[in-house]
């Protein structure tokens, strides 16, 4: 697990980190054709469907493991929450919880 | 011999399980009512069939309030989560509140032993809860399930609104009435559903096609003289025409002038040109055409999928909203087709997908074992024994309401 660091990672590394999840998911093909910033909503912007968040969200899982309950947050949300959902939030989530 | 309302929302996916259902029960002696609002069911109804026609005799607006549900739902750009809070908000909840009314009044007037609610059509279980008559439930959708697991947040907020609803109709208590809690078929196989452990009551039964009516007319004399391979395209009976044309004009450019047979299940009007090798029908007879095809290219809608993998072919699944996009993770995952984004896929990828399933054995080999399991999971028949079993061991009607009672003792 190279990329996981004891210190608290900056915003800019969860970003990347998080972009190569979605690129994980979604192919290499598309998301270099996709304009992928933190401000991109799942939903709207980037136009993930439901199994596809599922499957970042597993990779976050895999990723942070015990560090954070991220299954435990995204449950919290209510529907327009999920809708709404961007890579920031995921971003300050996972600060909050180093 | 005993007497069943089928209560449907005005969605072929889900209507027809039913008439297979229905059928089945006919056949072995009982009375079956359709309660429904779309008075077209009638020609579709197996012989013998009674429809209940609800949203009859009301006032022109009202009518047309009712029509604007079937107009709403298909000609709406909906696409993933976004799509749930449309299918619940826009359609199912006003569609609930609109046809209560008239599912009581048909429920009193019929006077059935039990009634066979959609899932999708919780005012049906608030009737029957409210007038003392057991109830199952269909549930033809079965990934709105999986819901519950992969994404809990969004099963809360259905419930949530389900349980509004119902209380408004005068119903209380926080507990949804969406899935009954002695009978609940799940028309797919546990193989193809998923891991996820479900309580007994709910029977996964398998598909059910069996005594379907078919009245698509099809030149099957130019079929047969068609090339192989075969394939089929169909996204379903919703969807607004924007997303259908920008979708048909990339299976042209995929599959126009190749050396394969593409029937496509559209409106013609939506095709700007219409390629030799394509038979191009607003209506098919989808269940006669499946054996002589090799692969299926969908939406993900749970019926076509199924039916699809009842014949054992592979599937290029492209999922545009409500439950199809976990659908399509099931077909993926159980290695019997690859999935695209509908926003995302050119048509070369959709052409690589499909040359990819129809030359890859694994992929039908999969689709076999899918098959194996609907054929082992009993179908009409079995669904039927449920049924007559509930009804023997269930003569008191308020044994039906405890959350714990053991549920299809008869199996």
């Amino acid at each position: 697990m190279d990329t996981v660091t004891i210190n608290q990672p900056a915003a800019a590394a969860i970003f990347d980190l998080l972009k190569q999840f979605i690129t994980e998911v979604i192919g290499e093909e598309f998301a270099e054709e996709m304009d992928i910033r933190p401000s991109s909503s799942f939903t709207k912007d980037l136009e993930m469907d439901s199994i596809e968040i599922v499957a970042f969200s597993e990779k976050v899982k895999a990723h942070f493991g015990a560090h954070i309950d991220f299954t435990g947050w995204l449950s919290g949300m209510d529907l327009d929450q999920l809708i709404n959902l961007n890579l920031n939030d995921i971003i300050h989530y996972i600060q909050q919880c180093r | 011999m005993a007497r069943f309302a089928i209560i449907v929302p005005p969605f072929t996916g889900h209507v027809n399980p039913t008439l297979s259902l229905g059928s089945e029960l006919l056949r072995r002696g009982h009375e079956v009512g359709w309660i429904s609002l779309d008075p077209a069911l009638q020609h579709r109804l197996p012989a013998g069939g009674i429809l209940l026609q609800t949203g009859g005799g009301r006032s022109s607006p009202e009518q047309q309030e009712n029509d604007a549900y079937l107009d709403k739902i298909t000609s709406k750009s909906v696409y993933g989560i976004d799509s749930i809070k449309f299918l619940y908000e826009d359609v199912l909840i006003p569609l609930n509140r609109y046809m209560y009314a008239d599912i009581r009044q048909q429920l009193l007037q019929f006077v059935p032993d039990m009634v066979i609610t959609d899932h999708q059509l919780f005012a049906g279980a608030v009737a029957a809860r409210q007038l003392q008559i057991p109830y199952a439930t269909s549930v033809t959708a079965p990934a709105a399930i999986n819901v519950m697991e992969d994404l809990p947040g969004v099963h809360e907020w259905e419930e949530k609104q389900v349980v509004a609803l119902q209380q408004e109709l005068g119903w209380p208590g926080d507990q949804s009435l969406d899935c009954s809690d002695v009978l609940t078929f799940v028309f797919t196989s546990q193989l193809f559903f998923g891991t996820m452990q479900l309580p007994p009551h709910f029977r996964f039964v398998g598909p059910v096609i069996q005594h379907r009516k078919t009245a698509a007319a099809f030149d099957w004399e130019r079929f047969h003289r068609t090339p192989h391979p075969r394939i089929l395209v169909s996204i379903g009976t919703t969807f607004d025409h924007a997303h259908k044309r920008l979708f048909f004009a990339r299976v042209v450019e995929a599959f126009g002038g190749m050396a394969l047979t593409v029937v496509v299940v559209s409106d013609p009007g939506l095709f700007e040109t219409v390629p030799d090798n394509f038979i191009i029908q607003k209506m098919v007879p989808q269940l006669e055409l499946l054996p002589h095809l090799q692969a299926v290219v969908c939406h993900g809608g749970h019926n076509t999928v199924c039916e699809t993998l009842s014949h054992g072919l592979p599937l290029v699944v492209i999922p545009i909203a409500y439950d199809q996009s976990h659908v399509a993770g099931r077909v993926a995952r159980t290695g019997a087709g690859l999935r695209l984004n509908f926003n995302r896929f050119k048509a070369h990828h959709l052409r690589d997908a499909v040359m990819e399933v129809l030359q890859q054995e694994q992929f039908r080999e999969a689709a076999e074992q899918i098959c194996s399991s609907f054929e082992a999971a009993g179908g009409v028949s079995a669904a039927a024994g449920h049924l007559e079993a509930l009804l023997t061991t269930k003569q008191d009607p308020v044994a039906g309401r405890g959350k714990m009672q053991p549920a299809g003792k008869g199996s």
